[in-house]
């Protein structure tokens, strides 16, 4: 591979600049909610750079890589990432009631955030290699359904309906973006409405009684009820400048419920108001739009799709958890990119980002 | 960006609108949450406010009402009655002490005290609630509500208790309910229950804890400073327990405690024809209600070290030498294994000799030649010796496990002890020493290092009254929702079989029928007009037998060295519908002490069921109800013949 005399030049600084500055964000706020892991006692502000600087040499490496690599091995990888998640059924530990980790030496590592990568890539390789010149139709998407529903379903099992769900509408914005025919979209979607009652059958009690939670938080006053009302106080008591860094009572006093994960988001807002949250907001937007125009302006179909996949991740993450902690979406269990607490995620997420500085860089390849 | 950086354009015009359009919905995405944020943050934002700082949105866990247990005729043996804790929730930091001294200020008024031993160490923290007392009577809430200004933050919360109706008479069966402990919590593997929750501690409580517990409910409501409630946002109700129904005939539980009364020890009455349990007593007992209000230390201590042990249950965790009761196994062992017939002889003189030792028979000058029969009937040690001297310890063992001794029977309670069935693999583990020859003599007659538990005993003679089957003694039938759907039933489950053959097994049954009905049988106090009773007395020594006390029970010396009275039987002796074990510790003679409160136990199963039957019969058509009453003529022939046949 060789680049441009001038690889500076080419580098995507903007979009770099981007990404870690949301991630200084994130660190100062886990910070506040001042968790701790209790053995051994590292505070997760700290193991959150940790999975960041880790997150940095996979996005090197996601950056060097040879895009050729990417396209060939798409089915490979994600047929990977796959069996990790079947492993998870045989080797997994459980927390929380839900079992989505394996140990990975030493690291905790849960498949289903690798798995909605893998899957833009496989997706990304399968609509530009069956390129219809018109719009796809069902038959044509049951190949790609397919590479959805297998992890999909095997992440419902955990149960871990907020991935699932991101999962699918990863998938849903692909498809209508690639371009399907409205018939058939309604078809499919008529007949996944169909599936619901057989899979029900197959769930346990209490993963039937989550499904119906997320529906209707006010089944569980307990848990997702509370939260969401919780967390509207802590949003709306966070007023125009906010409490101030360390000093939101709601998150000190511990009212605040997942305040490190899904809702890290209630955290910032009480303690830096709404002029904070311009600014959070403001450089999600920047970051999904500079990355909405790399794939805009990426050298062929796959990249566009790729580029265009890992955006949609972005953004479904930041409008869905946000949507959440404010309201008016319900309490899905969606974190909020590069924000919560979580090192597959944070790792993931750093990736997907080298990947769209690749393919940002790849314009500027001198063809050999 | 602008293209025109590009080198390897494609052809993104088939995109082009397509991102134009996501541009626009991303934007108006964006613009939807700073909209809300402004709504929230900048309008509400006051409101809010408030809300945060006074925290009044609550939580409240509702607590559902635990399971009913009912008895097999369905009588309720434990209810749920409301009760109130009081509750402080602080609104911020402070010194539990001085909220504690203030209520105990306005209790001072009307003459109350606190009622608990309150641990008054530490500080609170905002928002988390300190349960002050449990199960407050009305005249303190009365006076807690009129005080509520003064008493910012008192709350006073339901919370059912159990009503245990039986009282100390079911209170080792049923067990009790508590406050579930750190160490419980921490074993857990989900958030199901937390802290100040209650669950069962003991017995059956602890057992059907999964059954009984329901689920608790919630409600989200809003407060006031004071901490009153002021509206309800939100309610799930709580999910009441399952019933459960237990073998258990209470009638006949209360008759069996009422015997042991004033007594150490325990008693099991078994159905024979599938192992439920229709009463288990253990005394000394103790009122399960006292831990209703969470138990103070006080009691505690009281019921935990007193020397008698009441918190104990005899019937499954006493361990006790099986005296006579155990010739038996003896019996059974020789008659299979060939050693003697009915009709071989052994010489009784009162004592045997083994090398230089010599080992007593209970009756000093002797029972002369006495055959199987007479041997059983009159208990001649002398007999049993000769035959442990042949059999040998693991012969013993042998037939011992056969009949259920050494394991546990796996009954469903908790804490069953496994009793003890020496072998000489067994001595060599536990004391690094060889088996003495002279050590098979006292294991043949129930004494040494044999030990059982009552229910092991009286599940050895269910299995002679029901033809040599082994049943696995249950307590629990069945569990049930509220309005009478089985949620769960717990069959009769066979364990194992007597190795046995029919005319052995009849043999030995004839001689525990002449034990009671014969001329010089030790079990005469037995000896019903219906002559239906077949058993077997036992005295187990306790002098030479520190192993059987090792528990170190303090008792007046005494006492202490006074001989354990058992009798285990069955009846009726045709198609045998109870098994009864006794043990009354330190008493004195099987014959004198136990088999009393056997009888009075078989007399009452008869006249309840005859009581039972007798409105039913009444009810019903005459003319049925006198066939039912033919069969009883043919039960006198029967006995008759049974008379004139041992």
């Amino acid at each position: 591979m060789k680049f441009h005399k001038n690889w500076l030049l080419g580098f995507d600084w903007t979009l770099l600049i981007l990404a870690l500055s949301i991630c200084a964000v994130g660190v100062l706020n886990i910070y506040s909610t001042g968790f701790s892991l209790t053995s051994p006692k590292t505070p997760l502000y700290l193991k959150q750079i940790q999975w960041i600087l880790i997150g940095l040499f996979f996005m090197f490496i996601a950056i060097t890589l040879d895009y050729r690599f990417l396209s060939h091995y798409a089915y490979a990888i994600h047929g990977v990432a796959v069996l990790l998640l079947v492993l998870v059924i045989f080797y997994g530990y459980t927390t929380h009631g839900s079992q989505r980790w394996i140990a990975l030496g030493g690291f905790s590592f849960q498949p289903s955030e690798l798995v909605k990568v893998t899957m833009v890539l496989a997706l990304a390789r399968y609509f530009s290699t069956h390129g219809t010149g018109d719009h796809y139709g069902f038959r044509d998407l049951l190949v790609p359904l397919a590479m959805m529903l297998v992890p999909f379903l095997l992440i419902v099992r955990q149960p871990d309906l907020g991935t699932a769900l991101m999962l699918l509408i990863l998938f849903s914005s692909l498809v209508i973006f690639v371009g399907v025919r409205i018939k058939d979209l309604l078809i499919a979607g008529a007949a996944g409405l169909l599936m619901i009652p057989a899979a029900w059958y197959f769930l346990k009690d209490y993963q039937k009684d989550r499904i119906l939670t997320f529906f209707d938080p006010e089944r569980d006053p307990l848990g997702a009820g509370y939260h969401i009302i919780q967390s509207m106080i802590a949003v709306g008591s966070g007023g125009f400048l906010g409490k101030g860094f360390l000093k939101g009572t709601q998150t000190q006093l511990k009212f605040l419920p997942e305040q490190q994960t899904d809702f890290v988001f209630s955290v910032f807002a009480e303690e830096w108001g709404f002029m904070g949250g311009i600014v959070l907001i403001t450089l999600f937007l920047s970051l999904i739009l500079w990355s909405l125009k790399i794939a805009q302006n990426a050298r062929d179909l796959p990249e566009t799709l790729i580029a265009y996949g890992i955006t949609m991740m972005i953004f479904w993450g930041f409008f869905i958890n946000i949507g959440m902690v404010l309201g008016i979406l319900p309490v899905v269990g969606i974190p909020l990119p590069f924000l919560s607490y979580g090192g597959s995620s944070v790792v993931v997420l750093m990736i997907s980002i080298g990947l769209l500085i690749n393919i940002s860089m790849r314009r500027f390849i001198l063809q050999p | 960006m602008d293209t025109s950086g590009r080198l390897n354009g494609h052809d993104t015009a088939n995109y082009r609108s397509r991102f134009q359009r996501l541009f626009a919905i991303i934007l108006i995405a964006a613009a939807v949450l700073v909209i809300r944020l402004a709504y929230l943050q900048v309008i509400k934002g006051e409101e809010y406010k408030v809300r945060s700082e006074s925290n009044s949105v609550r939580l409240r866990k509702i607590k559902p009402f635990r399971g009913l247990i009912l008895d097999s005729r369905r009588q309720v043996l434990v209810d749920n009655q409301p009760a109130f804790d009081l509750v402080y929730v602080p609104s911020r930091i402070v010194d539990i002490r001085r909220i504690v001294a203030t209520l105990e200020g306005f209790y001072r008024q009307r003459g109350f005290s606190l009622e608990e031993d309150l641990n008054p160490a530490g500080k609170t923290r905002p928002f988390v609630p300190v349960r002050l007392e449990r199960n407050i009577p009305v005249e303190k809430i009365a006076q807690v509500e009129t005080h509520a200004l003064d008493l910012p933050g008192f709350v006073v919360e339901v919370a059912p208790v159990r009503k245990y109706l039986g009282g100390d008479v079911l209170s080792h069966i049923i067990g009790y309910t508590g406050e579930v402990s750190r160490e419980e919590l921490e074993k857990l593997e989900d958030n199901s229950l937390a802290p100040g929750d209650v669950v069962g501690k003991t017995g059956l409580e602890r057992l059907l804890d999964p059954y009984l517990a329901g689920k608790p409910g919630a409600e989200q409501v809003e407060v006031n400073v004071t901490g009153k409630v002021i509206k309800s946002l939100g309610r799930v109700e709580p999910v009441a327990g399952y019933n459960a129904v237990l073998t258990l005939d209470f009638d006949l539980q209360t008759v069996a405690a009422a015997a042991m009364e004033g007594r150490s020890g325990a008693a099991v009455v078994l159905d024979p024809r599938d192992g439920s349990v229709l009463a288990m007593v253990s005394v000394p007992s103790f009122d399960p209600n006292i831990f209703n209000g969470g138990i103070s230390p006080r009691d505690w201590e009281k019921l935990a070290k007193d020397p008698r042990h009441p918190m104990e249950n005899r019937a499954i965790s006493g361990q006790y030498p099986p005296g006579s009761t155990y010739k038996v196994v003896t019996a059974a062992a020789a008659l299979s294994e060939g050693i003697v017939t009915p009709e071989i002889r052994f010489y009784c003189n009162g004592s045997f000799t083994l090398g230089n030792r010599s080992y007593r028979c209970w009756q000093r000058h002797g029972h002369g030649w006495v055959n199987l029969h007479r041997a059983l009937v009159s208990s001649c040690d002398v007999y049993f010796y000769n035959l442990g001297k042949i059999l040998g310890v693991d012969k013993l063992a042998e037939y011992a496990r056969a009949f259920g001794f050494g394991q546990r029977t796996g009954i469903d309670m908790p804490r069953e002890k496994p009793g003890l069935v020496p072998t000489k693999a067994w001595k060599a583990k536990r004391f690094k020493e060889p088996w003495q020859p002279g050590e098979n003599i006292p294991i043949s007659i129930g004494q040494g290092f044999d030990l059982v538990t009552p229910l092991q005993l009286a599940n050895a003679y269910a299995a002679l009254a029901n033809g040599g089957t082994i049943w696995r003694p249950r307590l629990v039938k069945q569990i049930e929702e509220a309005d009478g759907r089985v949620v769960k039933m717990f069959p009769p489950e066979k364990i194992g079989a007597l190795s046995l053959t029919a005319r052995h097994l009849e043999l030995i049954r004839r001689g525990l029928w002449g034990v009671v009905n014969e001329a010089g049988g030790t079990g005469g106090a037995l000896r019903r007009p219906e002559g239906d009773v077949a058993g077997k007395t036992g005295t187990s020594q306790v002098v030479g037998m520190p192993r059987a006390d090792k528990t170190g029970r303090i008792r007046v010396l005494s006492d202490r060295f006074r001989d354990h009275a058992l009798f285990a039987c069955f009846a009726p002796y045709q198609n045998p519908e109870i098994a009864v074990a006794v043990i009354v510790e330190h008493a004195g003679h099987g014959g004198s002490v136990a088999a009393p409160v056997a009888r009075k136990i078989i007399d009452a199963y008869f006249r309840l069921k005859r009581e039972r039957a007798q409105p039913k019969m009444a009810a019903v058509d005459p003319a049925v109800a006198g066939q039912e009453k033919a069969p009883a003529p043919k039960e006198q022939t029967t006995r008759r013949e049974r008379e004139e046949s041992p």
